[in-house]
């Protein structure tokens, strides 16, 4: 096995409070160790360099159903960017949704080593997990799609938080996924008849149910079964003017179910929901309230959902949403609904700078991630592909990291946009910690990934080297040289071997498949019920269901004790 | 200047040369010419493992005439993304000439293939033969049709003529197979000759006139006049015509005018006048 | 006897997972809820088979061992300028995965049928988008079901039973008791009729094929189902409505609905022969249902218009989001043709047509698709795996397939496999060998093993990775 000593770089790994400290990290065996050999081991001078933990992204679509569906929909977004074979490496279309092997070599060559894929119907389990496996060079896991499956809107609606809790630690297992996913709860359901639901109070049409019921119970039966991560929730009225009402109710309907000043919701892709005013012409940002609330609240997590001036592909389980998507734009669209379960909907879009609308959302995500004081709160993401390609994530370093940068995209947007924007009121400049916080630390802690996003003995050797010297660059001056830096690792090492060198895939590895494996103590219950009302439900038979472990490339499960 | 290219064998395999283009040429001596990549098949060759390279006319300043003598049916991309000078071919061109053309006059004396003028944005296009389906058309799954310029097919055109048209001019001298101007978002297509049917379908604006026979006209077209002549880019075409408008199934308002006199059996619409 | 349960069946695009198999010594020998079709493939499937490969020598097909087979299938892919590989939607995804590699490496064309099927869907699928779902969507929840250019009842035999009008749902009730009693009255219709004629002594006419007017049960509130086809097929007879197109008509008759869809006046009084009052009914039942679902089949992509019809098609049920909620679906023929096109989606971006020639993946059917390759003479040499071209392509991409070198891998003797160079018999997917597989509505399912297969055939998937590094080894040599 490799060992390596990654020599004198400036080393940010915020878990373990290192800012930037000139020191020497070893690892052998796949790990992060204390010391090796010299004489055994590869050393990599990283002189007037970054080392930080590879990058882990907690939201990212990157594989199944609606993926595919979004890249067999846009030949016309592939064709001119394209991946030749290497000896090395499979060849592979790109843009806004990569073929799998490219996707897996981009985000290696920008220092990425864990990725989230936030949206699978469990039905189409075995789908996403094919994928994934053909997903190289970094490790990943996958969140079922939970908030509108009839058995928890029925459990959760006669009150039996344990069955429902119980049932859905059989679908963790079953679908190999990693954390309760819940898009516009109760509002997927009604879009079966091609409704949807107001707010956090409407009542799901046949279930006598409302999302706010969903979310606090999905937040409890979280609970109970020990989840390393939190409930994973895109906000109900998601993309509406007036909107951010129902992500501050959203946050705030779990408020008392947190203890310990541990975060028990995630908001993901916050920018979406952050939308104040009461139709698209008086929209605003409602960063500033989001933000407060969260600056005083400890319970919840956020990610940004960042847009960015390009042409990209939309693509959500939330099928009004894509639906109302369709018709703002003319675009082409594609809905998906899956029986009992969910549904997805695709939109191609082109965020324009001379949009008063996008030119607003570009600034409501950045307001969001400067206004929110705790950078372990709030994470690096565009909602790839939604917000904008992942291979943009480098943009948005730098606008964090430097005001000039801001500034300079600000005098490009539509004026209207620029004289709401609280941009320039903000003179916060990320520092290289923080950014090491927000795109790898803090996503891990979010995720409950104990070995990644960090450096400490024990870390999985999952790092990134970046070249550019924080001593000698001002990144709020320099802010493209911090962009280039961050746009093609130096190297990138997986598992303790290098698979980037300067940008380039110089081996590659396949990476493991994490997934949440709740002890239960009553598994003889559960399926005797499932299998009771599976043909009922669904039009597959109960045992050709649960995807079995052997189909992940490598799995990696994480058993947590439940408390049912 | 004028470069010829002579086929040193008859080509089996689909060769891409997107390198056989004026522009490109202009900066470079013949040696650098022979040198140019292409692929035949899977295989890289280089132009001169392909063809036969003369130079005539020494004369650098000149713009950069490129003359293919020789059938080249199986070369695709023929003066692909070209935005100056002129290429004439002496036979038939393969696919995708004058793909995403810019500029300049592609001359063929033969029949040219399918994507002929594939999103081409200006220059001219001329085919004294007939041509393939899906002429000016986009890439797969784009809706950026050609974005101006002319193309001019003396024989027949097959189906698809202008899919997703933005702008600009395409004349077709015979006749042409079915959906012409299908999807179109404006421009003008002039076809003399019959029309196979589905003319028009699906566009949203622009201009189809059909001086010959077409076998029915789309119900989700209505009649809006008779008029006696129509323009094409200016010039005068004597009808008289029937005008429709639609498509109205995508609530479109582009024009096509059909022959009355080639066209008896368009006659019942005239009780909707 | 060992009965082996929930086995999927490896026929049609409906993928039945419900399907129970009794094995004796190693031989089914009873097959359980499975269609004719299915019962059909699970006691037949060994009947015309050869075990052995074969490669032509002189002339002649002669048994060589499989080392030899797959040298030389390597020598032809690896030396080929322009080779294509064809076929694998009658194989699992393992095995079309490493199909794509092994295209990639020799730069090939590859394609699957869709090309010749639902290809035309895609390409329209591209332009316009798709409004779909899973099946169970619909057996919940379709209260008015249209089959466009599609006869299920013989193609797909279990669909409407399953998935559709005679299926139970949580919101929809079987409409199995109405087709019961319209059984009844069609067949005493039928015995009225043939008494009259012999009471009569002579022929009266039949009654015509399609009633203008509508039925009454259309106009229920309760689950439906309307077959649009050019002739009266199975399907139309169990139908509450039997809508007749003119051949070739169909995009017209599409757009008229379009128009009515949106309110607009159309200029004429029929549209393909049908009277516009009668397609306006049509419209209304459209636009007043819970939930629509159009299944559309290859009389609509393969008949005049092609992927127009479907553009059409997609729009229309589009258009109608905007009064109800309705859906479209391809009716997939070959039990994973929709799996072959999501495995060559993720690992290409494109779904069918795939050419690696430039080391890279470009798509353009009509210019990569196989059909068109062959016909313009294009290809020197072919891979063809679990297919059969030779009986189902035009006859010019035939006799251009089987003239340049040919590879075969079939667990099937076939016409194709009769004419190749090379021939792999491999084994049965979903019988003898596990896998994955996607149904028409893209939900994957387990293939199961059932019974061993012969000593002597190995699965496609490990045939295709015995040739793929064996053109590896060749190139290094080479190189």
């Amino acid at each position: 096995m490799t060992q390596l000593i990654i020599k004198n770089g400036f080393v940010y790994d915020p878990l373990n409070g290192i800012d930037g400290e000139k020191m020497d990290i070893f690892t052998s065996n796949g790990r992060v160790v204390e010391k090796v050999a010299e004489k055994q081991a590869k050393v990599i001078d990283a002189s007037g360099m970054i080392v930080m933990p590879g990058g882990v992204d907690i939201h990212c679509h990157i594989a199944g159903g609606e993926v595919n569906a979004g890249r067999l929909l846009r030949p016309e977004d592939h064709f001119r960017d394209v991946e030749t074979k290497t000896p090395l490496t499979r060849s592979g279309v790109g843009r806004s949704i990569p073929s799998t092997f490219t996707t897996g070599y981009r985000y290696a060559r920008m220092g990425y080593t864990t990725l989230m894929n936030p949206a699978m119907a469990a039905l189409e389990a075995r789908h996403t997990h094919e994928e994934l496996n053909d997903t190289p060079m970094v490790d990943k896991a996958t969140y079922p799609l939970l908030g509108d499956w009839w058995f928890v809107l029925e459990y959760l609606r006669d009150d039996m938080i344990e069955e429902c809790a119980a049932h859905v630690s059989w679908m963790m297992t079953a679908t190999k996924g990693y954390a309760i996913k819940i898009v516009n709860p109760g509002g997927l359901e009604a879009w079966g008849f091609g409704n949807n639901v107001r707010d956090l109070y409407d009542s799901v049409p046949h279930f006598n149910i409302t999302p706010e019921e969903i979310i606090r119970g999905l937040c409890k039966v979280n609970k109970l079964l020990n989840m390393p991560h939190t409930i994973h929730v895109h906000t109900n009225n998601l993309g509406k003017p007036g909107n951010y009402l129902t992500a501050l109710d959203t946050m705030k309907c779990v408020e008392n179910l947190a203890s310990e000043e541990r975060p028990v919701i995630h908001i993901t892709h916050c920018q979406f929901c952050a939308f104040k005013g009461s139709d698209w012409n008086t929209l605003k940002s409602g960063a500033e309230e989001i933000s407060k609330y969260v600056n005083n609240h400890s319970h919840v997590t956020l990610d940004m959902g960042q847009v960015i001036f390009t042409d990209t592909t939309t693509m959500t389980a939330d099928g009004p949403f894509q639906y109302i998507l369709y018709q703002l734009s003319g675009n082409k669209w594609v809905n998906h609904d899956v029986e009992t379960e969910t549904s997805a909907g695709i939109v191609p879009f082109r965020y324009k700078r001379k949009s008063f609308v996008h030119a607003t959302q570009w600034s409501i995500g950045l307001e969001l991630a400067l206004l929110v004081q705790d950078p372990w709160r709030i994470y690096l993401t565009t909602d790839h592909p939604n917000g904008g390609p992942f291979t943009s994530y480098p943009k948005i370093i730098s606008w964090l990291m430097s005001q000039v940068a801001r500034e300079k995209m600000l005098k490009k947007i539509n004026k209207r946009a620029r004289k709401n924007s609280l941009l320039p009121s903000i003179e916060r400049e990320y520092s290289f910690y923080e950014m090491a916080t927000i795109t790898r630390a803090g996503q891990a802690r979010a995720l409950g990934l104990e070995q990644k996003g960090h450096l400490g003995l024990g870390a999985d050797a999952d790092i990134a080297i970046y070249n550019i010297n924080p001593e000698l660059v001002d990144a709020s001056k320099k802010y493209k040289r911090v962009r280039d830096a961050f746009q093609e690792a130096a190297f990138t090492i997986k598992g303790g071997e290098i698979v980037v060198r300067d940008g380039q895939v110089v081996k590659s590895v396949s990476g493991k498949t994490f997934w949440v494996n709740p002890q239960v103590s009553s598994t003889a219950d559960i399926t005797s019920n499932m299998k009771r009302k599976f043909r009922e439900y669904w039009t597959v038979e109960f045992e050709n269901y649960p995807v079995p472990e052997s189909y992940l490339g490598t799995s990696c499960s994480i058993p947590v004790e439940a408390k049912v | 200047m004028l470069i010829t290219l002579r086929p040193k064998y008859s080509f089996k395999v689909p060769v891409e040369a997107e390198c056989i283009n004026p522009s490109l040429f202009a900066e470079k001596s013949t040696m650098e010419i022979a040198k140019l990549q292409v692929w035949e098949g899977n295989r890289k060759r280089t132009l001169s493992d392909l063809f036969k390279i003369t130079r005539e006319t020494p004369n650098p300043l000149e713009k950069v005439t490129i003359k293919i003598a020789g059938d080249v049916n199986k070369v695709r991309r023929i003066g692909s993304k070209m935005s100056t000078g002129e290429i004439t071919v002496n036979g038939n061109a393969g696919m995708h000439l004058g793909e995403e053309m810019k500029g300049g006059i592609i001359k063929v004396t033969g029949n040219a293939d399918s994507w002929t003028g594939s999103m081409m944005k200006d220059g001219t296009i001329e085919i004294m033969g007939d041509a393939g389906d899906y002429i000016g058309a986009p890439y797969r799954g784009s809706t950026q049709g050609m974005g101006g310029g002319i193309i001019i097919i003396h024989g027949n055109a097959g189906n698809e003529v202008g899919c997703y048209m933005k702008t600009g001019l395409i004349r077709i001298g015979g006749n042409v197979g079915q959906f012409v101007g299908v999807h179109m978002r404006n421009g003008t297509i002039q076809v003399k000759g019959n029309s196979e049917g589905r003319a028009g379908a699906q566009m949203l604006k622009g201009k189809i006139v059909i001086s010959g026979c077409i076998p029915s006209i789309l119900p989700s077209f209505t009649i809006d006049r008779i008029t006696p002549t129509v323009k094409v880019d200016g010039e005068k075409v004597e009808g008289p015509f029937y005008r429709f408008i639609g498509d109205l199934a995508e609530n479109g308002n582009g024009k096509l005018f059909v022959s009355k006199a080639k066209n008896p059996n368009l006659g019942v619409f005239e009780e909707y006048l | 006897m060992p009965v082996v349960s929930n086995v999927t069946c490896p026929v049609c695009g409906s993928f039945c997972d419900d399907i129970e198999i009794t094995v004796k010594n190693d031989v089914i020998v009873k097959v359980k809820n499975a269609c004719a079709m299915g019962e059909a493939k699970f006691l037949n499937y060994a009947s015309h088979r050869q075990t052995k490969p074969l490669i032509r020598k002189n002339g002649e097909l002669v048994e060589v061992s499989l080392k030899e087979a797959v040298q030389k299938a390597a020598e032809i892919l690896a030396s080929a300028k322009y080779p294509i590989l064809y076929g694998w939607s009658n194989t699992s995804c393992e095995a079309i995965r490493v199909g794509l590699e092994l295209a990639e490496e020799v730069g090939g064309v590859i394609d699957n049928t869709s090309t010749v099927c639902h290809g035309p869907s895609i390409l329209s699928i591209q332009d316009i988008g798709i409004s779909s779902c899973t099946l169970g969507q619909l057996r919940h929840r379709a209260d008015l079901i249209f089959y466009w250019g599609s006869n299920p009842w013989s193609a797909h035999p279990r669909h409407i039973d399953r998935y559709t009008t005679f299926a139970e749902g949580r919101f929809q009730k079987s409409a199995w008791r109405g087709y019961l009693s319209r059984l009844t009255g069609i067949l005493s219709k039928k015995r009225l009729h043939r008494a009259v004629n012999l009471g009569l002594g002579r022929q009266t006419p039949s009654p015509p094929e399609t009633e203008l007017r509508l039925p009454s049960t259309l106009l229920q509130n309760k689950r439906k189902m309307i077959v649009v086809d050019v002739r009266k097929t199975r399907s139309a007879e169990i139908a509450d409505y039997f809508l007749q197109v003119k051949p070739n008509k169909d995009y017209e008759l599409l757009q008229a609905l379009r128009m009515l869809v949106r309110d607009e006046e159309l200029d004429v009084d029929k549209v393909t022969g049908i009277p516009v009052e009668t397609l306006e009914e049509i419209v209304e039942i459209m636009i007043g249902c819970e939930l629509g679902i159009l299944f559309f089949g290859l009389g609509l992509t393969m008949s005049q218009g092609k992927h127009r019809n479907i553009d059409a098609a997609l729009s229309l049920v589009r258009d109608l989001n905007r009064r109800t909620k309705f859906l479209i679906m391809p009716m997939r023929g070959h039990f994973n043709v929709t799996g072959v096109n999501v495995v060559f989606t993720w690992q290409t971006g494109y779904p069918y047509a795939v050419d690696f020639s430039h080391g890279y993946p470009r798509y353009n059917p009509g210019e990569t698709s196989v059909v068109d390759i062959l016909c313009r003479g294009e290809s020197d040499a072919a891979l063809v795996v679990a297919s059969d071209p030779v009986a189902h392509f035009p006859n010019v991409a035939a006799q251009k397939l089987v003239e340049k070198p040919l590879v075969v891998i079939d667990p099937q003797v076939t016409p194709t496999s009769i004419m190749a160079d090379v021939v792999i018999p491999s084994a049965f997917v979903g019988i003898e060998v596990e896998g994955t597989a996607y149904r028409m509505d893209h939900v994957p399912l387990p293939l199961k093993k059932v019974v061993e297969p012969p000593t002597t055939c190995l699965s496609d998937k490990e045939v295709l990775q015995k040739i793929l590094g064996e053109v590896r080894r060749l190139r290094r040599n080479h190189n």
